[in-house]
């Protein structure tokens, strides 16, 4: 079978994404993305904090060798993290391929994944191996099908660490028992303009669930976008887990229309302006920021999903939300970027994708 | 120049004792700076205010601070420190410590997701032989030897392959 190990080029995934952004599935135009996370480890080695650079090195070798295997994808490919540079590394945090822990990381570490980069196999991150599968719109359920199917072939060829009381055995006792993490990424202008957002997000805390931004743990929320996902990985079975979040996320979605129901009802002018304003700043301007970026994308993209703005895909703007983060431009360009010269490049960009150079 | 505290004896120890920004000198004798300086150790030293301060958050700590794990060498005080387990074996060995901690975390101690089909297998052996071991008992309180001895062949052989842990 095909199992490309490094160098591949990584340049060649920069001009489109993966799957997950094609703005399809269900609920689409408020849920962006599903995603469920697995961690793994090999049992009779210790956890990576504790593990010496032979021991690295040899569960690095092991863990990729039996994803290889065990027959993922056809089109599997391997990077091995320590062979780029952090341009790339960048690059495929941004993608959510690996997490911004694993890209910092040291020592033998890497990252196999398909084309569709629907699922990815994390080695070595903080535990031994985790499993991502990520879905466009509110799809938990078909990921979790998916990325159980994943896990069943590995631990055919893996012993996994577990034990019938703990569970999965993690290196943080924060992921033992089932060792998922499942999360919606949802897309609420409409809430956060109205300032409801608060109050949503403190019944969802309620509910044993955590609200981070767009790339998890301790990210600052920006373009509107949230992730919700569980805390608790113990005492649940991952169905239920995977349950109390679809309970949840349908009444999100309601508020959030219900918001922007409001905010039409109010002044219809006012939100039209603001937003096609928004439009004609990405096909006109000449130096945007990473952070005006996100905020004119989630304008915009709140008035194709209102229907004001008629001449634009979903699938366009979701993927403008990634190819126009740092890491993505400067692969683009080849180069490394200072951020003034990315805010010209990103503003040259996004006009070329909008076709009005 | 006389001791200032007791007036007798001459002084031959100085101190300067700096509060805030006011200096301070003081001229003692041998056996009144001795006194202060007894007074001086009965504050208790910041080891030991860390520890009556862990005694009241965490108290479980005290009780595994002296834990080393045997298999990766991580000690319970690292752990807890740093919030990262070193091997599975941890989850044994600190046992104690980790329950209460993960009752706090996830409102559980008990996993009841999947169950690997490796560990599923073994499971279900264990309960087979569970249960045959009982038979056994029975087999011989009813001085049924032929049954036992039966009983006795089958556990050997599901037994042979069962790392027993």
């Amino acid at each position: 079978m095909n199992f490309q190990v490094t160098p591949m080029k990584i340049s060649d995934l920069a001009d489109n994404t993966g799957e997950w952004l094609r703005g399809t599935g269900a609920e689409s135009d408020i849920v962006i993305s599903s995603r469920i996370r697995l961690a793994r480890n090999v049992a009779r080695f210790p956890f990576l904090s504790r593990a010496n650079v032979k021991q690295k090195r040899e569960l690095e070798e092991v863990v990729r060798n039996k994803i290889k295997e065990a027959e993922i994808t056809s089109d599997l490919r391997y990077i091995n993290l320590a062979d780029i540079d952090s341009v790339d590394r960048l690059f495929l945090v941004e993608r959510h391929l690996i997490s911004r822990e694993h890209a910092g990381g040291e020592g033998e570490r890497g990252v196999a994944f398909g084309k569709s980069e629907t699922v990815s196999l994390m080695v070595n991150e903080e535990d031994h191996l985790r499993i991502q599968v990520i879905r466009s719109g509110f799809e938990l359920k078909e990921a979790w099908k998916t990325i159980d199917e994943v896990d069943n072939k590995l631990e055919k060829r893996l012993n996994y660490a577990y034990s019938s009381r703990f569970g999965y055995l993690t290196a943080c006792p924060t992921n033992v028992g089932t060792g998922m993490r499942a999360s919606v990424m949802m897309h609420l202008p409409a809430l956060g303009m109205t300032h409801h957002i608060e109050k949503v997000f403190n019944a969802v805390m309620k509910l044993g669930l955590v609200v981070r931004g767009l790339y998890g743990e301790g990210t600052q929320v920006s373009g509107d976008l949230y992730q919700i996902s569980n805390q608790f990985t113990l005492g649940k079975s991952e169905v239920e887990i995977i349950e109390i979040i679809e309970g949840v996320i349908p009444r999100i979605t309601s508020y959030e229309r219900m918001a922007r129901k409001a905010l039409v009802s109010e002044n219809r002018e006012q939100l039209e302006d603001r937003i096609w304003r928004s439009y004609g700043m990405l096909k006109v301007a000449r130096i945007i920021s990473s952070e005006e970026i996100m905020h004119l994308l989630s304008q915009v993209r709140m008035g194709v999903n209102l229907g004001i703005i008629n001449d634009i895909e979903m699938k366009t703007l979701n993927e403008l939300f990634i190819l126009t983060l740092p890491g993505h431009l400067q692969k683009l360009e080849g180069r490394e970027l200072t951020s003034q010269q990315r805010n010209i490049i990103r503003a040259a960009y996004v006009r070329k994708r909008l076709e009005m150079i | 120049m006389k001791c200032e505290s007791c007036n007798k004896k001459h002084a031959t120890v100085h101190l300067t004792e700096i509060v805030g920004t006011v200096k301070k000198e003081r001229h003692l004798c041998e056996d009144c700076a001795q006194g202060i300086n007894q007074q001086l150790a009965k504050i208790p030293s910041p080891t030991e205010i860390l520890t009556s301060l862990i005694n009241q958050v965490a108290p479980e700590i005290s009780e595994m601070s002296k834990i080393v794990c045997p298999v990766c060498g991580l000690s319970y005080l690292e752990f807890r420190s740093h919030g990262r387990l070193g091997c599975p074996m941890d989850y044994t060995i600190f046992r104690k410590g980790l329950v209460p901690l993960l009752e706090k975390m996830h409102g559980s101690t008990q996993h009841v997701g999947k169950v690997p089909s490796r560990a599923g297998k073994e499971l279900i052996k264990k309960n087979e032989l569970m249960q045959l071991r009982n038979e056994l008992n029975k087999a011989v309180e009813k001085e049924d030897y032929e049954k036992a001895a039966e009983l006795r062949d089958r556990i050997y052989e599901l037994s042979g392959d069962t790392d027993e842990d």
